[in-house]
């Protein structure tokens, strides 16, 4: 029974005439000292938004220490030659800035937020930063204390503890994207201020540096301003580092990282694929998208909409690292989370949706609007500066081309459904995902080993 | 002066303006121009929140949110999320103690067909609401609940601060997520109910930022909008009011599978929209904000004795504000060594008051929060509902950084004094036991002062 409104109704409306608006260009250029430079003017956005990118990438760590690079990429904003750890941070926020650190992959990454008008300061603290840091013995010990507490707390999150099991199943021990990007217990015990400052040394340097600077720049004589900061910094030439090739395991099978009691099942299915350079990318976005971008999307109007088993399931590309030579690797995965008791039933449904886009395709009008949305939402997307550099760094650190954001846009907008399909269906091959699930064993093992998704086995949360 | 530091000659307004109008129906209209970005903020605020629900329905507030999503009269099933994603638009809703709000942001050029998705659900949700929506949202939502709450550590940490802060029967005493066994009492009758009591345009604002043509944006507003009819049976919500301070510290220990002590407080602080609650935000801002706070310096800097230490503020209108303090204890510390350590940091405060370059400090971080949430169009298409819903007057929203900036430190201490105390604070600690209990389970990272909103997606 529903019941009749007495509002008048009108037609749906028209789309007016689209203003146009294209991904920023930025400008391009190298300091004396080799610090790579990339500069945008986002008129109206106050806040500045300021990516560092070091050439400092996890492989590089010393074997044992795991962990280095972020704890030294932690200790940038624990003191200079100028200020102490606490005076450096109030410095810091006396600008009104905020400094984030961290390192991943392919290198360590500073990201900096500050008021246009305090600019100058924070330019300089984030130079004096990169340039004297001061990795004072007891800072570092107590950075690895605390990042030792962390470690506990991120194993009783499921998605964290999740993620962790999927890389040490994917990746071969000997690869360091089989392990925890911030390092173990063990591994973190081991660092000490004379290790972050030896990783320092071998990695760190403005010759293998990117900056990139994007806000409202009116009025800011940026030349002079980085010459007076990021290019008080110097250090030795560049030297080319080898990129390890990345291999994955991606026989079917299922592990259940066992927490009795728990009211969900934490999921994450996944397995590796391409990077940004191959050519199917555009066409996997798409697919991508139409699987699991969003509620609208195949995986949420069966687990979601229809059965109400989750809050949400996503599908996702996630680069993990690239190559000057095109070579690279990302995480294709699937993730969510679903109640207990429904966990057999929705990981059916979830490989009938696989199923179902392998044998039937995606329709025509699931791609359109997938193009209408990844292509429509851009100007949104990238309304503030930190939105922006942050996709001008991601291009850097993957090594492509400034223009690429701008580029997709054209291709996903030429890719057309039958390849849309292709890709997903690649990207996603039923016999060839391999399955996390982070819940209670007791309750979720039966069910699902029923599946016939692949050989299941159950190991301890801790 | 110390005081009233900025960075920008406008203060964070940047100039910006915004005009009022209302229709016949009683439905505000706010409409702010900024043509930098080809890029429209639609934002709908309800005057309801899970403030207004009664016993034995917690969580109705925000279960009928999801159902908003779930088509109207001439929009079918998800047609919503649908339209606007398909029109390179994003959309959601969020459902608060003192508010629901709806919000679209659209490529220019699509703005009038988000204008016309709220005005339908406005005006003809019940036409489309039914069984089948009903049980599937409420299955949904209970996940919502499983996921961010019930499967992680801590995860109800606010849910139990709130509860020991506002009585039984205070209208903020639960949260807007609700209990599971009110979200299973609900019925479709309850949700008709809902909408018929609250979802009335004389009980909202709709604002829209961006690259509008206000003339044209008006004309649009009127013709989706104008023949919505009001009507007026809404109740007053229950009286908020309690007294200035808990009057007595109130305690819960909870022995939970966590994996560490942690030490959360709550206390009771001035009504948002007032200068003492700015001067509130100021002094948890200079005690718990940051990397360079006074708690963070004593317990995580020198003492070693936490992994993290913060406070956080929950404006409120309707009823005192909550200000939350948040303490993971480091290695085997107990937590009578971070609660005396946070007690001598407090009395020392509330003794001293802020030093000239704290009030410099933490006043730049306010006014930066401000400069990122005035920022983008959806930020202050969301502001300027927010003021004229909870204070009457949406240009509040473009000078409130001007008002913390003019804050003084006396006034900082001053609220210290009153309210940052031992006799107004509710304490719950966490003390860990060991795995394989099986009622509660894990997770990790408190749950934020923001997880008091809930969301469609």
């Amino acid at each position: 029974m529903t019941e009749l409104a007495t509002m008048n109704f009108h037609p749906q409306p028209q789309a007016g005439e689209a203003r146009p608006w294209a991904f920023p260009a930025p400008t391009r250029g190298t300091l004396d000292n080799g610090l790579t430079v990339l500069r945008c003017h986002r008129p109206g956005q106050q806040v500045v938004a300021v990516e560092v990118l070091l050439g400092a990438p996890l492989d590089a760590e010393p074997a044992g220490l795991d962990g280095v690079a972020t704890i030294m990429a932690r200790a940038f904003s624990e003191g200079t030659d100028k200020h102490s750890a606490e005076e450096f941070a109030a410095e810091l926020e006396r600008c009104g800035a905020t400094l984030d650190s961290h390192a991943d992959h392919p290198g360590v990454r500073l990201s900096l937020e500050v008021p246009v008008s305090r600019l100058p300061k924070a330019l300089g603290l984030l130079a004096d930063a990169l340039r004297a840091p001061a990795f004072a013995d007891s800072e570092v010990e107590r950075l690895v204390r605390n990042r030792l507490d962390e470690i506990p707390h991120e194993l009783a999150n499921p998605a964290r503890r999740a993620a962790k099991e999927l890389s040490k199943e994917l990746f071969p021990a000997s690869s360091r994207m089989s392990r925890p990007r911030q390092g173990t217990e063990d591994t973190v015990a081991k660092i000490d201020s004379a290790a972050v400052r030896a990783f320092y040394d071998r990695h760190v340097r403005p010759a293998t540096a990117t900056a990139v600077v994007v806000g409202d720049l009116t009025g800011v004589d940026l030349d002079a301003l980085l010459g007076d900061t990021l290019g008080g910094w110097t250090g030795s030439p560049a030297q080319p580092r080898p990129v390890p090739p990345v291999t994955g395991d991606d026989t079917g099978r299922v592990v259940i990282v066992d927490r009795p009691g728990a009211v969900q099942t934490q999921l994450l299915i996944g397995r590796v694929g391409p990077d940004r350079h191959d050519r199917v990318w555009p066409a996997q976005v798409l697919g991508t998208y139409c699987l699991g971008g969003t509620l609208t999307s195949r995986l949420d109007r069966v687990l979601r909409e229809e059965k109400g088993y989750t809050y949400g399931v996503r599908a996702f590309g996630q680069v993990l690292r690239s190559a000057p030579d095109g070579s690279g690797a990302s995480l294709l995965a699937i993730s969510g989370s679903v109640d207990t008791p429904n966990t057999g039933p929705a990981l059916q449904d979830l490989w009938t949706v696989l199923r179902t886009l392998a044998g039937e395709g995606l329709t025509d009008a699931e791609r359109d609007v997938a193009v209408q949305n990844l292509v429509g939402v851009a100007p949104l997307k990238y309304e503030t500066a930190a939105a922006v550099a942050g996709t001008l760094a991601d291009q850097v650190e993957q090594h492509l081309p400034d223009d690429y954001q701008a580029t997709l846009y054209q291709q996903l907008a030429a890719t057309g459904t039958v390849e849309a399909t292709a890709a997903a269906v690649s990207a996603f091959p039923v016999d060839r995902l391999v399955t996390v699930l982070v819940g209670d064993a007791a309750q979720i093992k039966a069910p699902v080993e029923a599946l016939g998704i692949g050989e299941v086995t159950v190991v301890a949360a801790e | 002066m110390p005081m009233g530091h900025t960075a920008t000659a406008e203060a964070g307004s940047g100039g910006l303006t915004a005009t009022e109008h209302r229709l016949e129906n009683g439905l505000r209209v706010v409409l702010s121009e900024d043509h930098l970005t080809p890029v429209a903020a639609v934002c709908l605020w309800y005057d309801v929140g899970s403030r207004h629900e009664v016993k034995g329905r917690t969580g109705l507030a925000h279960l009928f949110e999801h159902l908003m999503f779930q088509g109207s009269a001439q929009v079918k099933g998800n047609g919503h999320f649908e339209l606007v994603q398909g029109a390179g638009g994003s959309l959601n809703g969020t459902t608060s103690f003192e508010r629901t709000n709806y919000f679209e942001t659209m490529p220019t050029h699509q703005l009038e067909l988000a204008l016309w998705l709220e005005a339908d659900r406005m005006g003809s949700l019940l036409a489309a609401l039914d069984d089948e929506s009903m049980e599937n949202q409420r299955d949904v939502v209970k996940n919502e609940r499983r996921q961010r709450y019930d499967n992680v550590p801590y995860g109800t940490a606010f849910e139990k601060l709130t509860a020991l802060v506002y009585p039984e029967g205070h209208p903020y005493h639960h949260t807007p997520i609700g209990s599971m066994a009110d979200l299973d009492a609900a019925t479709l009758e309850d949700a008709r109910a809902f909408f018929r009591t609250y979802y009335a345009p004389n009980n909202a604002v709709l604002s829209v930022v961006g690259d509008i043509d206000p003339e044209q944006t008006l004309a649009w507003i009127e013709k989706y909008f104008g023949s919505i009819a009001s009507h007026d049976g809404k109740p007053a919500p229950r009286d908020g009011s309690l007294p200035e301070v808990i009057g007595g510290q109130v305690r819960e220990i909870v022995e939970e599978e966590v994996p560490a002590r942690a030490l959360m407080a709550a206390y009771r602080l001035p009504h948002d929209g007032t200068r003492a609650c700015d001067a509130a935000d100021l002094a948890l801002t200079i005690l718990g904000g940051g990397e360079s706070s006074r708690l963070y310096n004593r317990l995580v800097r020198r003492d070693r004795t936490a992994v993290a230490a913060g406070f956080g503020l929950l404006r409120l209108a309707g009823a005192p504000s909550l200000g939350w303090l948040d303490v993971k204890t480091s290695g085997d510390v107990e937590v009578p060594v971070i609660e005396t350590a946070i007690d001598e940091e407090l009395a020392r405060f509330a003794e001293e008051g802020p030093t000239a370059e704290e009030m410099e400090r933490a006043q730049a971080q306010l006014e930066r929060e401000w400069l990122d949430r005035l920022g983008t169009v959806a930020g202050r298409a969301d502001e300027l509902c927010r003021y004229a819903v909870l204070f009457g007057d949406p240009k509040l929203a473009l000078s409130a950084v001007q008002r913390v900036l003019e804050v003084t430190a006396e006034e900082v201490q001053e609220v210290a004094k009153a309210r940052l105390r031992p006799d107004n604070r509710a304490v719950l600690v966490y003390e860990p036991t060991a795995p394989q209990a099986t009622d509660d389970t894990d997770g990790a990272e408190a749950a934020a002062a923001d997880d008091t909103e809930e969301a469609a997606q």
